[in-house]
């Protein structure tokens, strides 16, 4: 049997993920599996630089460095599905996965199974275990093959890094699908960091939605500015306007490893918690004694956070005489 | 323009949620439902859209509370408002519904399906992409804008760390809302209640028409807190101990 690991890459860099979609399939074969990789873009060099982990590597090579658009990803791809006759195809739970993964699924009729943490593999069978409810349920599923599956982020080790033997890499003939794709990409906008670099910050304060309204991020903003942090917020209030875009916290927002994080009012949902579990000092406070953040927390309080707010801003004044 | 907005009544996640019985679903009984926070967006966009350069909304809800959610919509500007008939007591699955989306969306020559990006419910897979490969036609997910210019338009689509990448797609398209351009507006009162005598439609869903699916075996809570101190829910204490943490570890003044 084939499994496809898809991966990604674009702007001359290629996504972390992509390893770990290589090792959640490596870690499923049986007697006479092969791994196959498959990648599109313009990043072709560096991806077989990469994917030594995979039996084969496919590559939809793009001649501008540029990020190709889910519909014609998954065009691609649906071609090579067609070719290979995969058993599994394995997608990231990316931007460009949400688009790619359900689309393959609705064109082959096989069943998708989304934000899947776990794989187990029992010939054509496999027990998945899959979050539901932002994180605060597990499900596990039952599937037969051919199946689909978007994978999490984190939640397989990355494979090795080491390149690919030439030989077993194939180049696609992507041009006209490339060129003809109904979805054109005509502007990429990355962020200027001078005001706020939160991947740098060393302390952070994040509210999330439990902070109530607009104007109670100025208590959590003073007691930021208390603790010499930087102010951030979690997608809900950033979607609200609360709170610029750069200062989000999270999958679709950066990806943060402070000293301190302290999380007023965050559930915890596993797009956060992708942004943030790696800090070195966790606290969160949050009503719900069952909200997933306090699975990463080091520290965990219930009360209320604006209770908190004003104690911890009163002590930490006296203490520095302000 | 002819858009349909797809709003989907999901479980409360920030309340408490606890089994059925047969341990395959969530206990439904004396939970909260509330729109999906996403397809809230996705109804603001489409208003915007439709304030922008004209449109027809017809909005269709989905599960428990959808002729509230549906009144709400008419009065935010929905035009039409249309109760697709779920089975009662059921998670809503976006790969069962999309058949029907699709349907719905044919029959009225929509040229614009919005819905949101997500829900916690759609563990076999998302309704953008869904229904986009059912009309056989463009799906962008993530979208945190959107701008016609006729039957053009111009989405901009979230990315991690910021990146924001912008398309262009011609209509028919269907499109997943992460943001809508604005926040979603409050209604008053009394706009609400001059909305309740708005007509609301009813459809019947289409079969799903995938042979093969994935089934939920079980489902379960996650094993709690790792291996966290619980400081407690007294804030006074709380925050003493945290004072105490804080120095401990150098973090406490700036």
């Amino acid at each position: 049997m084939k499994l496809i690991a898809c991966t990604e890459g674009h702007s001359s860099k290629i996504e972390a993920f992509s390893l770990e979609m290589i090792a959640a399939a490596r870690s499923l074969v049986e007697a006479g599996d092969e791994v196959v990789a498959f990648f599109a873009g313009a990043e072709a060099d560096a991806a077989s630089s990469l994917f030594g982990a995979a039996d084969r590597l496919l590559v939809a090579r793009a001649s501008k460095s540029e990020l190709i658009p889910a519909e014609t990803y998954a065009r691609l791809l649906r071609d090579v599905i067609d070719a290979e006759a995969p058993g599994l195809v394995l997608v990231p739970y990316s931007a460009n996965g949400l688009d790619v993964a359900a689309d393959i699924a609705a064109r082959t009729g096989w069943p998708l199974i989304s934000y899947v943490n776990e794989i187990k593999r029992d010939g054509d069978e496999l027990t998945v275990v899959a979050q539901m409810y932002g994180g605060k349920i597990l499900a596990d599923c039952a599937v037969r093959l051919p199946a689909i599956l978007m994978v999490n982020p984190g939640a397989f080790a990355e494979a090795a890094a080491s390149p690919i033997d030439s030989a077993k890499v194939s180049m696609i003939d992507a041009e006209a699908v490339l060129a003809g794709g109904k979805v054109k990409m005509v502007d990429i906008d990355v962020p200027d960091y001078a005001d706020v670099d939160l991947t740098k910050a060393e302390r952070i304060v994040c509210v999330g939605r439990g902070i109530g309204d607009e104007a109670s991020i100025d208590l959590a903003r003073n007691l930021a500015t208390l603790l010499g942090a930087e102010i951030a917020g979690s997608r809900p209030v950033v979607d609200n306007g609360w709170l610029p875009k750069l200062r989000q916290v999270g999958k679709s927002g950066q990806k943060v490893k402070p000293k301190l994080y302290l999380a007023l009012g965050v559930s915890g949902a596993p797009e956060h918690l992708e942004g943030m579990s790696q800090a070195d000092l966790i606290i969160a406070v949050n009503t719900d004694p069952k909200a997933p953040i306090f699975n990463v927390a080091h520290y965990g309080a219930t009360c209320d956070l604006f209770d908190l707010v004003a104690n911890l801003g009163d002590r930490l004044r006296a203490g520095s005489g302000r | 323009m002819n858009i349909l907005v797809v709003l989907r009544m999901i479980p409360d996640s920030a309340g408490e949620l606890q089994l059925a019985e047969d341990g395959r679903a969530i206990d439904r009984e004396w939970l909260d439902f509330q729109l999906n926070d996403f397809d809230d967006h996705a109804l603001e966009e489409a208003i915007l859209l439709k304030e922008a350069g004209g449109a027809k909304v017809m909005a269709v809800a989905i599960g428990e509370g959808a002729k509230r959610v549906l009144q709400m919509a008419a009065a935010r500007g929905a035009d039409e408002v249309v109760a697709l008939q779920s089975e009662e007591d059921a998670m809503i699955s976006s790969r069962e519904i999309a058949a029907s989306i699709a349907a719905m969306a044919r029959a009225r020559s929509v040229d614009l399906v919005l819905c949101g990006v997500q829900s916690s419910e759609d563990v076999f897979g998302q309704l953008a992409p869904y229904v986009g490969a059912l009309l056989d036609c463009p799906h962008v997910s993530g979208t945190n804008r959107i701008v016609a210019n006729g039957a053009m338009l111009r989405v901009t689509q979230e990315r991690g760390a910021g990146v924001a990448v912008t398309y262009e797609l011609a209509t028919p398209a269907v499109l997943g809302v992460q943001t809508a351009s604005k926040a979603p507006r409050y209604v008053s009162g009394s706009k609400l209640r001059e909305a309740s005598k708005t007509p609301i439609g009813r459809a019947t869903p289409e079969p799903s028409g995938f042979e093969r699916s994935a089934e939920i075996i079980t489902l379960r809570l996650p094993v709690q807190g790792g291996s966290g101190e619980i400081l407690g829910d007294n804030a006074d204490t709380v925050a003493d101990r945290l004072v105490g943490i804080l120095a401990a570890k150098g973090l406490a003044r700036n």
